[in-house]
């Protein structure tokens, strides 16, 4: 039976092999749509690592990035950040504040990457003050937190979360080693040396920085202490409020900390609404994008009815004369299904083929195995469906012909 | 003869009603978003009102600095200390502009937060650029120069604060500090990088001077030339000029690069990556239209299928043409002729429809103040695109159809 289809739909090539290459495309746009889809909704499901609700962010542009009078007036500089930080403090409506470089959902990272056997390990860095955990609610899963105990300490303490301390240290524990990697310093050259040991002190389970449909990347969390010179003055604060402080606590906020630093500007916005703008980056062109294919396979359905239906039309005489000579409806429908079937698993197998290349061309490099096969997966089951409902009509119709009709002609 | 093809076109799409709306559904589906394509680009890159000398005008937007070891870079928005010292001085040039890039600030009339787009520029910023003034006019240099709390608003930003009162005069609180409107243009769309904002403001109004120093930072500047043809000159002299520039402290960084270039450039030159960063506009062109041909790859085989299939539907009018003479020419020209034709059909139903999404995106508020009309440029744009779309897609049947044998044909064949 399945070798006769097979015969049959050779048989009328040249029709048959547009049709495949129909589907084969079909099948192409269906998993670009289903693979971004898929990875989205594979790092939704991981930890986040924070809690972002009753959070306020807190741009502070206090000096200007370049320059050479920065570094003189620094002690200034920060004094009058700790004066900053303790004014809103003194709110009852604020719960906690902190001092970062970066705060979730801000566009713009901190990159920075370390060799490992010849391998970079690259990652996500911020620079945080110690209430950082109080205003993002972290929780740490091994070690501790930053503390008293690393002031004037003779390293760099720093937290990472789990995804770079497998990267870095495979299934050892990270705790108390150190990050980069003092022996090759020597080999490079000056300036480019690091002169002090960056010691991991707690590990995170994760920590997501751009939200729950960024990718799962490593991420340092350094200590920014306000008081050696060499660290850089944070760029934001994070401001934790008691729930149901509304915007007009903004605008109180905002005239005391003109008041405090009148040199400086300040920008105040919940983080609930930096979520949603950094969410419509991610949401806005996939949606975009799986409308337009999504039309594009309800025109490819119609088109293939169509083409059926014609077929159909067209090979009265055979399928006549089959039904004359004793096929029951049955067999005939069985018959337009079983030769779709076997034209779309070869649009399909070529698809799945040419797909299967992209991760060993390191093209859509971002998914991971797991995310693929998904993909690849969810792409045969839409692509059988698809076809299979558009041969429903048309091979309902074939199961109609008269064998008398097929008696007419000749 | 045209006149008869039409007419038999016309018969033969009414005739299965079914196959004739799929046609034009695809056709049509695929010409809307090839013209919303298209009107997204023109929105972005076209030559429209305030950048209405855009054909002369050159600007710095992208800078990069090094580290002596080369390492390290820092690439970004020019300096105002940059761009005071070396653009604003180019020689030959008709005008020169500087604007920084937009911040969002916050303001409270009425103890309502209201989030404001601020763009801090010059002068002659409002003399480069052509806004359409609906109340007073635009601050001067000389508002830059005496720091005066000044600032033109964009028309929303007027209802927000002042309703349908006229504004000019009147206060707007930013940063805890009031400036008085001065002029009242127009919403300026997002998209439209250069002019955008809701607030302009002189430089001089920024809260501290450490900016004006800075080699890299947050500024842009418009260069405005008296003819395209002086574009090279300018191009040349701003390269002498970066090799000029003196860094405070050569240790840290001590080389510039960067072009001053046409807004497309510049754009060509962040999206295509390249080991120098050569601008490649017309490669950036090449790459939009094939990805433009790639998308109409599958609309084209669907309605080849379905052309193909209906074909045969004909093969005896065929038979009967052919056996009394027709070359087979003049057959593909016939068929080739109702295929443009019922393009052009869904191509005019596309355009309906694209109209219609166009004011929808327009409405949805993704990008502010965005207004996507349809204009004649848009509209050419889709014609061609239908008429080449309708060719693609009519060839490879009408040269399968003209190839039947007239026997075969007459019988009714079926392959």
């Amino acid at each position: 039976m399945f070798k006769h289809i097979c015969k049959l739909v050779w048989n009328r090539k040249r029709v048959n092999f547009l049709i495949i290459l129909e589907i084969f495309i079909s099948f192409l746009v269906m998993f670009s749509v289903i693979v971004l889809t898929v990875y989205y909704a594979d790092n939704y499901r991981q930890p986040l690592g924070f809690d972002y609700q009753n959070v306020w962010y807190l741009q502070v542009e206090a000096i200007e990035k370049s320059g050479t009078a920065e570094k003189q007036d620094r002690p200034q500089q920060i004094e009058k950040f700790k004066r900053v930080m303790a004014a809103v403090r003194e709110f009852g409506e604020v719960e906690a504040v902190a001092g970062a470089q970066y705060l979730p959902y801000m566009n713009g990272n901190w990159s920075s990457c370390n060799d490992v056997n010849g391998k970079p390990v690259c990652y996500w860095a911020n620079a945080v003050t110690d209430d950082y955990r109080d205003v993002m609610r972290i929780n740490i899963v091994r070690g501790r937190w930053f503390g008293k105990e690393d002031d004037g300490a003779n390293y760099k303490p720093l937290i990472i979360n789990r995804q770079l301390a497998k990267e870095r240290f495979g299934n050892e524990d990270p705790i108390g080693k150190a990050l980069n990697q003092l022996d090759k310093q020597d080999s490079l050259p000056e300036g480019k040396r690091a002169r002090v040991e960056e010691r991991v002190v707690g590990m995170v389970d994760d920590f997501r920085k751009n939200g729950e449909f960024a990718e799962l990347k490593g991420y340092a969390i350094y200590r920014n202490s306000l008081r050696e010179a060499d660290d850089r003055l944070p760029r934001v604060l994070g401001v934790r409020v008691h729930p149901g402080v509304t915007a007009a606590f903004e605008e109180k906020l905002l005239k005391r900390l003109q008041n405090e630093a009148s040199d400086w500007s300040f920008t105040i916005k919940p983080l609930t609404q930096m979520r949603e703008e950094m969410h419509q980056q991610s949401i806005v062109p996939l949606t975009a994008f799986a409308v337009v294919a999504g039309f594009l396979m309800l025109m490819v359905g119609l088109g293939l009815i169509g083409v059926l239906w014609q077929s159909v039309t067209q090979r009265t005489k055979e399928i006549g004369l089959r039904r004359a000579k004793g096929a029951t409806k049955q067999r005939i429908y069985r018959q337009i299904l079983g030769e779709l079937l076997v034209i779309t698993t070869c649009g399909a197998l070529i698809g799945t083929l040419v797909v299967v290349q992209f991760p060993l061309l390191d093209f859509l490099g971002f998914a991971t195995p797991k995310v693929y096969a998904y993909a690849i997966v969810i792409s045969l089951l839409l692509i059988y469906a698809l076809t299979a409902v558009c041969g429903l009509y048309p091979s309902w119709l074939a199961t109609k012909v008269h064998p008398a009709e097929a008696l007419h002609y000749e | 003869m045209l006149k008869n093809y039409l007419k038999i076109a016309f018969k033969v799409l009414l005739r299965r009603k079914f196959f004739t709306f799929i046609s034009l559904f695809g056709i049509s589906f695929t010409l809307v978003v090839l013209m919303v394509a298209v009107a997204f680009f023109d929105h972005t890159f076209g030559q429209h009102a305030p950048e209405t000398k855009q054909d002369r005008t050159l600007g710095v937007y992208f800078l990069e600095m090094k580290t002596p070891d080369r390492d390290g870079t820092w690439n970004g928005s020019a300096g105002y200390g940059f761009l005071d010292c070396h653009v604003r001085t180019l020689p030959n040039v008709e005008k020169v502009a500087l604007f920084s890039e937009h911040e969002i600030i916050h303001s409270y009339p009425n103890g309502e937060k209201v989030p404001l787009y601020l763009k801090y520029t010059d002068g002659e910023f409002w003399n480069v650029l052509e806004f359409n003034f609906l109340e007073g006019a635009a601050y001067t240099k000389d508002d830059d120069l005496n720091r005066n709390l000044v600032a033109v608003i964009n028309e929303a930003t007027k209802k927000k604060f002042f309703g349908d009162q006229p504004a000019v005069g009147k206060f707007i609180e930013m940063g805890g500090r009031n400036f008085r409107v001065t002029g009242v243009v127009a919403n300026v769309p997002f998209l439209r990088i250069t002019p955008f904002s809701d607030v302009w403001v002189p430089i001089g109004t920024a809260k501290n001077d450490n900016f004006r120093q800075e080699l890299m930072g947050s500024f842009m500047a418009l260069v405005l030339a008296r003819s395209p043809q002086d574009f090279q000159a300018i191009k040349d002299e701003f390269q002498v000029r970066l090799a000029q520039v003196e860094f405070p402290d050569p240790k840290e960084w001590n080389l510039m690069t960067g072009n001053v270039e046409t807004f497309f450039e510049s754009v060509s030159r962040e999206v295509i990556p390249s080991q120098n960063r050569q601008a490649r506009p017309k490669l950036l062109i090449a790459l939009l239209v094939i990805a433009a041909l790639l998308f109409m790859l599958l609309p084209t085989i669907n309605l080849i299928n379905i052309n193909i299939s209906r074909i045969m539907e004909r093969a005896s009018e065929i038979g009967v043409r052919k056996a009394f003479g027709a070359s087979s020419w003049t057959l593909v020209g016939q068929f080739v002729v109702e295929n443009i034709l019922l393009t052009l059909v869904g191509g005019a139903i596309g355009f309906v429809i694209s109209v219609f999404v166009l004011h929808l995106i327009s409405q949805s508020n993704l990008f502010p103040y965005a207004t996507f009309t349809m204009n004649y440029r848009i509209f050419l744009g889709g014609l061609a695109l239908a008429i080449v779309f309708g060719l693609l897609s009519g060839v490879y049947p009408a040269w399968k159809m003209s190839r039947l044998h007239p026997v075969d044909a007459l019988k009714g064949a079926t392959r």
